[in-house]
């Protein structure tokens, strides 16, 4: 972990390129100068007064030139080197980590990754300026004692007996001011925690009408907080008065020391302006313990994100899915928990091709890990999952997300826009397909053909453009024939000012390319039944996430859709918690008429979507328990106790996108003598179509899902 | 940025005794620097030029004696700073607080949980970067001073000639100021946007891989990565610039200095004024304009660009929540005038309902679909009401719409026949008392905490409320009312226990238990609920568990769809939903259920909306 470490920071150097090497040139040359200043000055001096050569004025200045440069460089190449460095390790912690398996990714809070990626990486990302210039800042006050021994070694003693005694002084201070600063932070957190409580109990507060007395209660310490804050500037001016001492003192002592020599005839007054200059130089080795300071963090830094880099990433195999049905078999299927206790246990089960297989069993059973390693979310620990005869661990990339989709039950949306945040798979896709698009005339009839083929969930060919195409100027599109469409939807954001906007996406034909993507994007929200939900929005599909509030279902549906375009697999977990059964209905029909027949594998509590299921894998404590008709399990009292409903501990959501469905409600269509008034809407649903073959029970929309 | 300006001026000018205070010692502080070159000019040329080192010592003692007053005069000078600073930060953080807990308490708003790192880390920021840019300013003002007063008193001309390049560098940092600090708060920008970006993509690692879209994100976090970096480069340019108004300020005059030397010596200037006039430039004013230029350049900027931020955030407008906005046709109430049992009156008339919703329809967001839509709902005396449904199907919505937290967008809320909109805060408490699932414990005795609501509840009331509830065994444990309570230290059961005992001691007659009691076992919570429905007045409870309906006297469904409401037994007859919770199910072999299946459609059960 330390060599990973010392190998980055090592990268890292090398890194900032020409800028480090320009710092190091510029503080080296900078360094020298300030070393050589005191001398020039004070022979500059002797000059003024007729004792030394009449030049040395305009040495001195030109040395003060010198330094002045090579300052402004130095801030320069500093700053750029490590801007550079640290966007460079950055993006490399970046890639890795976004190619690291989701569950080993999930090992750390997201919090300790995004430190890393902010904070650390910056840390390392100073190796350069702070290895060049710690180097150069230590030249200055270590030459300078030379410099002083050079001139009379009376003055080499007195300084050093003069750093002794500020260093004592800056230790004492240390003592002093940390006592004072835990007791000030002991306070502060009292405050804090109180301000804590209050934001927590926000709502009894408001409700009791009490937030006065509370503003007072959660300050009532800050008196004290007062005490502290005065004890820590006593602590202060106690350090800063001996240290505002002996600096001086240090200087006069030269002086003094310095003036006795000039009496003797040892020195010129010149050179005593010298010794002064120099013993204010050597005081400056205070600094090298600041720079240690500095390495330290560096090195911390470049350590702490080293040791993500050292995890492995996922890899991908080269193999493609041949022409198939979508038959998915687990086999032998185990995966370990981290603990090492077994959450899927030897699963062995066969997915007829475009069959919909419900997965149920009681929370912790394995359901989601069984979703997760079905799509090879994550790899199992023994066994192995084939898609038409193809483990999924030997699928290249793309073969893999081109044929599996997945829906969440609380999807993370990442993008600005909705746009994005639904074609987020598809733009992945046709990103994959380069190769496959690049081959097709760009603008061409084909290449909509081609897409479509790809990922159009429900034969929208007919669906009518309703975004107006973006002009790809605006567009950090990326490059590839297929793309600039979809980048033209998903990417056109206001504030799109990404550099690398490269002028040459403005592909031909981008007009129709983007009115056709634009389709496709309706297409996959009209599945997902969010489109009425997205164009009830000023900006319709151009919204910003993190301006449109957005229900648990809502947020549900647009997961949905991201997922649709998959060609053969679709994987909900417990996808559709959230939706009412007319909703859920309405997509089950538009994902049925997928014209490729996917195969699906759908997590769920809800009975009805079980009932309508063609298998039911029923899962206890990472075992299948069973696999059959939900009729034929129906028997067994233990499956029917999977339904019998009560709620279960739910915290009560904080966000609004994170509203979460624990309570697993499934309702029937009502009984019309009773509960005639239910909602039109639910009424209007009813003229769907439901495709229910005789003698099936529990004839739920949901079964449409097949 | 200019609030910063005023807002920083303004607690200045409120702290004007000790800044007089820190400038006058400041003042004896800067004695040295006033003294340094002149002393050592007649200690050089009256002492040690002058073979006389003794005298040349005596006139270093002096300045000896100089530097002791100055060591003094900066000890006092930052033990006046804790007057001038820490007011500023005492006043800083009640902005914060109270500011946080205001708009965390009005209609609809989620408490602000960035709150915390704002007082915490952004205040004290505020803090130490405010106390060092007085200490850098006020040290460069009178050191500076000092210093080119000394001068003048060697050579007046040299003091002119030093005093131009050194304003100019000022005016040259100080034009330059407003784009450093503009450059800072772009780079504190990116460094957030980087950490939200990056933050939302790890968050969604998960959807990403199965996205496949590992490259298009790291792509588009990427895009914030050279945004910071290009942001970080303008701060080096920014940097480079600042050296050039040192290279101005302060070296130009050691240059001058240098340069005219020769030409002064031979006008007369002796050695000891040459040093002297090179003492005052090169450890006076340059050091001096070095400090300022860095203090304010890194800390100053820091400053400006935090307490610019807690500003803003803390100057948001409250969301209507004071003047909470009623119905339409809502008039502020006049408490006791009209209805029957006003906010405030403990009696509650006869006839009159305690709470009533009269077609209220509330939704999140002007486009989102109503979570309660042109509903109805009338609580009496003597109510028992559960509340069941799925997450997200507005149960927390309707308990803050009946507690009169919540304004609705049409409809009217009366409680005891008053308009709840409008009504005084204080008032409402009075009439109902609505207990959230998260129990507000503060840190404080635990008798404070039972009488949060009502603080003249005899001791007798409060022990009966104690045993009545189950709260006897943690007062035990915690060691009597007086105890203090560690709120950290409370499992999450016996903070809703202690909320229950509280709202149980109220005078409020409804009482609204919104899965209140989520962290208590089945007994427990049975007898928190036992406890409130023999309280005179009505019970509303948001049902974590199924036995809260079985023990109300009427049940009502919320799924998004149409409301259902009615005793146990009935909604288990008309309602499939219903059923499903009770665990009443008939399997899918129901008759019923397939007959509905074909002809009607499916009940709307929308769950989706929070």
């Amino acid at each position: 972990m330390a060599a990973d470490g010392n190998r980055l920071l090592r990268q890292a150097i090398t890194y900032g390129g020409g800028w480090t090497v320009a710092l190091g040139a510029a503080a080296l040359l900078g360094a020298a100068a300030e070393l050589l200043l005191p001398a020039a000055l004070g022979l500059a001096v002797d000059a003024a007064l007729g004792d030394a050569d009449p030049w040395w004025p305009l040495a001195a200045c030109g040395l003060v030139v010198l330094i002045v440069a090579t300052d402004t460089l130095s801030s320069l190449a500093s700053g750029a080197g490590t801007a550079r460095t640290t966007a460079r390790i950055r993006h490399r912690l970046l890639r890795h980590l976004l190619a690291l398996d989701p569950r080993r990714a999930a090992r750390h809070p997201v919090g300790d990754l995004v430190g890393r990626l902010v904070g650390q990486a910056a840390d390392a990302g100073q190796a350069g300026s702070t290895v060049v210039l710690g180097l150069a800042a230590a030249l200055p006050p270590l030459g300078s004692v030379v410099a002083l021994l050079l001139l009379d070694w009376r003055l080499a003693v007195t300084f050093g007996a003069g750093l002794l005694l500020l260093a004592v002084g800056l230790r004492a201070f240390v003592g002093d001011a940390s006592a004072a600063a835990a007791g000030y932070l002991g306070v502060q957190g009292r405050i804090a925690g109180r301000l804590a409580e209050a934001l927590h109990g926000a709502r009894t507060i408001a409700a009791a009408g009490t937030v006065r007395a509370e503003i007072d209660r959660v300050l009532a310490p800050l008196p004290l907080l007062r005490t502290h804050g005065d004890r820590t500037w006593t602590a202060l001016a106690r350090a800063s008065g001996r240290t505002a001492a002996i600096a001086p003192l240090l200087q006069l002592t030269i002086v003094a020391v310095g003036g006795w020599s000039v009496a003797d005839g040892r020195l010129t007054p010149g050179q005593l302006f010298a010794a002064v200059q120099y013993a204010a130089l050597g005081a400056g080795l205070g600094s090298v313990v600041a720079t240690l300071n500095r390495l330290v963090r560096t090195r911390a830094g470049a350590e702490r994100v080293a040791a993500v880099l050292a995890e492995p990433v996922r890899s991908y195999g080269p193999a493609s899915l041949p022409v198939g049905p979508g038959r998915l078999v687990l086999a032998g299927v185990t995966v370990y928990a981290d603990d090492g206790r077994p959450v899927l246990d030897a699963i062995d089960l066969r997915v007829p091709p475009a069959a919909t297989v419900a997965v149920v069993g009681p929370s912790g059973a394995g359901k989601s890990t069984l979703a997760a390693v079905a799509g090879r979310l994550r790899d199992p620990d023994a066994g192995e999952v084939l898609l038409d005869g193809v483990p999924l661990r030997r699928l290249s990339r793309s073969a893999l997300r081109h044929a599996v989709g997945y829906g969440f039950e609380r999807p993370v949306l990442i993008g600005d826009t909705i746009a994005e945040a639904v074609a987020l798979a598809a733009v992945a896709d046709t990103v994959a397909l380069d190769t496959v698009s690049a081959a097709l005339p760009p603008g061409s009839a084909t290449d909509p053909v081609a897409l479509d083929t790809v990922s159009d969930p429900v034969g929208l060919e007919t669906v009518a453009a309703t975004l107006t195409p973006v002009s790809a100027n605006n567009a950090d599109a990326r490059p590839g024939p297929a793309t600039p469409g979809f980048a033209s939807v998903a990417d056109a954001r206001p504030d799109a000012d990404a550099p690398d906007s490269a002028a040459g996406t403005a592909a031909p034909g981008l007009g129709a390319d983007g009115r056709l993507d634009a389709g496709r994007l309706v297409g996959l929200a009209r599945a997902a039944a969010i489109d009425e939900f997205v164009e009830r929005l000023p900006d319709g599909y151009h919204s910003r996430l993190d301006a449109t509030p957005m229900s648990g279902g809502e947020a549900q549906r647009l997961g949905l859709a991201r997922a649709l375009p998959a060609s053969r697999l679709l994987i909900l977990d417990d996808a559709t918690s959230s939706l009412d059964t007319a909703t859920e209905h309405r997509i089950a029909v538009a994902v049925a008429a997928h014209p490729d027949r996917r195969t699906r594998l759908v997590v769920t509590h809800r009975m009805a979507t079980a009932a309508g299921a063609d298998l039911v894998a029923w899962l206890d404590g990472g075992r299948l328990r069973g696999v059959g008709a939900h009729r034929e399990l129906w028997r067994d009292p233990e499956y029917r106790a999977v339904f019998s409903a009560s709620i279960p501990p739910q915290p009560e959501p904080t966000d609004k996108s994170a509203a979460k469905s624990t309570a697993r409600f499934m309702d029937e269509p009502p009984d019309k003598s009773v509960d005639g008034s239910a909602d039109g809407s639910a009424d209007g649903s009813a003229g769907e179509p439901v495709d229910e073959p005789t003698g099936e029970p529990a004839a739920e929309p949901v079964e449409a899902l097949r | 940025m200019s609030a910063v300006v005023r807002y920083t001026a303004a607690a200045l000018r409120r702290r004007a005794r000790p800044l007089g205070r820190l400038a006058g010692w400041s003042a004896a502080e800067a004695l040295p620097a006033l003294l340094a070159g002149y002393l050592t000019a007649r200690a050089v040329d009256d002492g040690f030029l002058a073979d006389r080192p003794g005298t040349g010592l005596a006139w270093l003692g002096v300045l000896a004696v100089a530097v002791g007053i100055g060591a003094v005069g900066t000890a006092r000078a930052y033990a006046c700073l804790g007057d001038v600073v820490e007011p500023f930060r005492d006043e800083l953080a009640r902005r914060v607080v109270s500011g946080a807990l205001s708009r965390s308490t009005a209609a609809g708003a989620r408490p602000e949980s960035t709150a915390v790192a704002r007082l915490t880390h952004q205040v004290e920021i505020v803090r130490d970067t405010f106390a060092g840019l007085v200490m850098v300013v006020r040290g460069f003002l009178f050191t500076a001073g000092a210093a080119l007063l000394g001068l003048v008193s060697l050579t007046p001309v040299v003091a002119g000639v030093v005093a131009v390049p050194l304003v100019a560098g000022l005016v040259l940092f100080a034009v330059a100021l407003p784009a450093m600090v503009a450059r800072q708060r772009d780079y504190v920008r990116a460094d957030e946007r980087l950490g939200e970006a990056a933050g939302g993509a790890l968050t969604g690692h998960r959807d990403v891989v199965a996205c496949g879209a590992q490259e298009i994100v790291a792509d588009r976090v990427g895009r914030q990565v050279d945004r910071q970096a290009r942001a970080e480069r303008a701060l080096a340019r920014m940097a480079a610039l600042r050296s050039l108004s040192l290279a101005v300020g302060g070296w130009l005059p050691l240059a001058v200095l240098l340069l005219a030397a020769p030409w002064l010596v031979r006008r007369g200037l002796t050695a000891g004024a040459v040093l002297g006039a090179l003492v005052y430039v090169a450890t006076g004013l340059q050091p001096a304009l070095h400090a300022l230029v860095q203090g304010v350049a890194g800390g100053g900027l820091r400053f400006a660009v935090t307490l610019d931020r807690i500003l803003t955030a803390t100057t948001l407008p409250p969301r209507e929540s004071t003047a909470r906005a009623g119905a339409p046709g809502d008039g502020p109430a006049p408490a006791g005038t009209s209805g029957c049992g006003p906010p405030g009156s403990t009696t509650g008339a006869a006839g009159c309902p305690l709470a009533e919703l009269r077609g209220v329809t509330f939704r999140y967001g002007p486009q989102a679909r109503p979570v309660l839509d042109d509903f109805d709902l009338t609580l009496s005396e003597g109510a028992h009401l559960a509340v069941v449904g799925p997450s997200g199907a507005g149960k927390s919505t309707l308990t803050g719409l009946l507690a009169g937290l919540l304004p609705p967008q049409a409809g009217t809320v009366l409680l005891g026949g008053v308009p709840a909109g409008g009504a005084d805060p204080a008032a409402l408490a009075r009439h109902r008392v609505l207990i959230p699932q998260e129990a507000y414990v503060f840190a404080g005795t635990l008798l404070e905490n039972l009488r949060y609501l009502r603080p003249a509840a005899p001791p007798d009331e409060v022990d009966a409320a104690v045993h009545r509830l189950g709260l006897a065994p943690l007062v035990r444990r915690l060691g009597g009312l007086t105890a203090t309570v560690h709120p950290p230290s409370l499992s999450a059961g016996e903070r809703q226990l202690v909320a229950a005992v509280r709202a149980h001691l109220s005078s409020a007659r409804l009482a609204i238990l919104d899965e209140a009691t989520c962290h208590l076992d089945p007994v427990a919570e049975a007898t928190v609920e036992d406890a409130f429905a023999s309280r005179p007045g009505a019970l509303v409870v948001v049902a974590h568990r199924i036995s809260s309906a079985l023990r109300a006297r009427e049940v009502l469904i919320l799924d998004g769809g149409c409301p259902l409401r009615g005793p146990h037994d009935e909604l288990l007859a008309r309602s499939a939903t219903y059923r499903e919770l009770v665990g009443h199910w008939r399997g899918p072999q129901d008759r019923t259920h397939r007959t509905d299946a074909t002809g009607g459609g499916p009940v709307p059960a929308e769950a989706a909306n929070r």
